[in-house]
């Protein structure tokens, strides 16, 4: 019979937002253009951090959906190597020892456990550390997942809920009728009858959204990712540059990079980060490797012995206040937005899909939703 | 040893078993099958269990081999040291004598 709703996307997002919606009784399909995990959740590190939020909305986005996330890793059917391992911040002068004393205040004043560190705290927990360091902080509370065995798992979870799942099919157009309210999906599949719909379209959501004529403001930006070759506990926790988060809420159209170096447990490393805006060119670039690599090495010079074997790029969805966006479009009817996270869609995924779920069904949200709303960026 | 405990991917250690598995749950492409299972993940990048996949994928699903979609190639080619990777100049090919 015809759903009651139809996803956009088959990323941590729409699969966050099926499995949601499929676990409260809602019929759900979800259309995918290539396979679950081949876009922007294929091609990312799969954090659940919480220092990289901004104190507000965000960071409550963050703390319950990593809250979420500690369920789903025992609930959902695969194995999705959910691990808590903290976070360090790592600043290299005073500057970024400055930056880290900010952002533990102001996630402590949230009830975030976290604390600053001396050089010595930073040595004792990563003895390969670049002994010059200034110091930092330590947030034990981040967490990891493998973002494409999580994001395929919500997939199956919902599936197993009764949730139908199209890849390789398109969205050609969306019907509304007379009164602009979602009517129908055309597919490459075919045409399915339905009264709303998710953009979870990620990079693509600005695409969909002018299917309906609707702008919504977000842009693919792009992050490059070195995986070495599996290891024995060079790097144990999840080390991030103090920096990281000026590199990210940087609007410079330019390249900004920052060290992200942390152990996966399949024994890989993997080492970001980058942004920049080059459209939806997804190649790698060797120049930004070079560069990422070097960053690397500065905080971890043990690592120049291992061996690179695999480096990809992903393209993050980006909103020009850094924020996502989940709301129904209020000059569409049965039409609904969840897309722009940028960097934080493995984070934000599940209470991405809780929040969709209770706006559809009538509930209450668990959280207020207003700033998140798509009008926010009419003029 | 039975068939379905064999080896397909000998980096990554993954089973005949496993793949088919993945194949069972959906998987129709190699890329599918290398993000449930991480066949071709390894130190040789599929280099030597891409075609087995295909084989494999293609014995299941019933589709010729040529219809099966190629994996992503990702650079670099062979495993470089980091410390020989951040230091390589960019191309300068004109020098090569």
């Amino acid at each position: 019979m015809f759903p009651d709703v139809v996803i956009i996307g088959g990323g941590i997002v729409g699969c966050s937002c099926a499995y949601y919606l499929s676990r409260e009784g809602v019929k759900v399909h979800l259309v995918e253009r290539g396979s679950i995990a081949s876009g922007t959740s294929g091609a990312c590190e799969g954090n659940i951090l919480q220092w990289d939020k901004q104190p507000g909305i965000e960071l409550k986005l963050g703390i319950a959906s990593a809250f979420l996330w500690e369920t789903l890793a025992e609930e959902l059917p695969l194995d999705i190597e959910y691990v808590k391992k903290g976070s360090i911040l790592v600043a290299e002068n005073q500057e970024g020892l400055d930056s880290a004393g900010q952002i533990v205040k102001s996630l402590q004043n949230e009830g975030v456990p976290c604390q600053l560190a001396t050089r010595e705290d930073l040595l004792e927990l990563e003895p390969n550390l670049a002994p010059d360091i200034t110091g930092g902080a330590i947030f034990p509370e981040d967490a990891q997942v493998q973002p494409m065995l999580a994001t395929i798992a919500l997939g199956q979870a919902a599936k197993d809920q009764g949730a139908v799942i199209h890849t390789f099919t398109e969205v050609k157009n969306i019907e509304l009728s007379p009164e602009r309210s979602v009517v129908a999906v055309n597919t490459t599949a075919g045409r399915i009858p339905t009264r709303a719909i998710v953009n979870a379209a990620g990079v693509w959501s600005n695409a969909i959204g002018k299917m309906v004529d609707l702008d919504i403001p977000v842009l693919p930006r792009k992050g490059h990712i070195v995986v070495t070759e599996p290891v024995a506990n060079i790097v144990n926790c999840k080390m991030m540059e103090a920096g990281y988060t000026q590199a990210v809420e940087s609007d410079e159209r330019g390249l900004a990079i920052a060290a992200v170096v942390e152990h996966t447990l399949s024994g890989n490393i993997l080492l970001g980060s980058s942004r920049e805006f080059v459209g939806f060119d997804r190649s790698v670039n060797p120049d930004v490797i070079r560069a990422i690599v070097a960053r690397a090495l500065r905080f971890f010079p043990a690592l120049k012995n291992i061996h690179a074997i695999r480096t990809y790029a992903g393209l993050r969805p980006y909103t020009p206040d850094h924020r996502p966006i989940i709301a129904e479009a209020d000059t569409v009817k049965g039409f609904y937005v969840a897309t722009g996270h940028e960097g934080a869609g493995i984070c934000l995924g599940p209470i991405t899909g809780k929040l969709i779920a209770q706006m559809l069904t009538g509930q209450a949200t668990d959280l207020p939703i207003e700033q998140l709303s798509l009008s926010r960026f009419d003029d | 040893m039975a068939e379905e405990d064999l080896i397909i991917c000998r980096c990554e250690e993954v089973s005949l078993n496993e793949i088919l598995a993945a194949i069972q749950e959906g998987a129709r492409t190699i890329n599918e099958v290398k993000r449930r299972t991480r066949a071709g993940m390894g130190l040789c990048q599929g280099k030597t269990c891409r075609r087995l996949v295909t084989q494999i994928l293609a014995r299941q699903t019933g589709q010729p081999m040529g219809d099966i979609l190629p994996s992503t190639f990702r650079p670099p080619v062979r495993p470089i040291a980091l410390g020989i990777l951040s230091s390589v100049e960019g191309e300068e090919e004109d020098d090569v004598p």
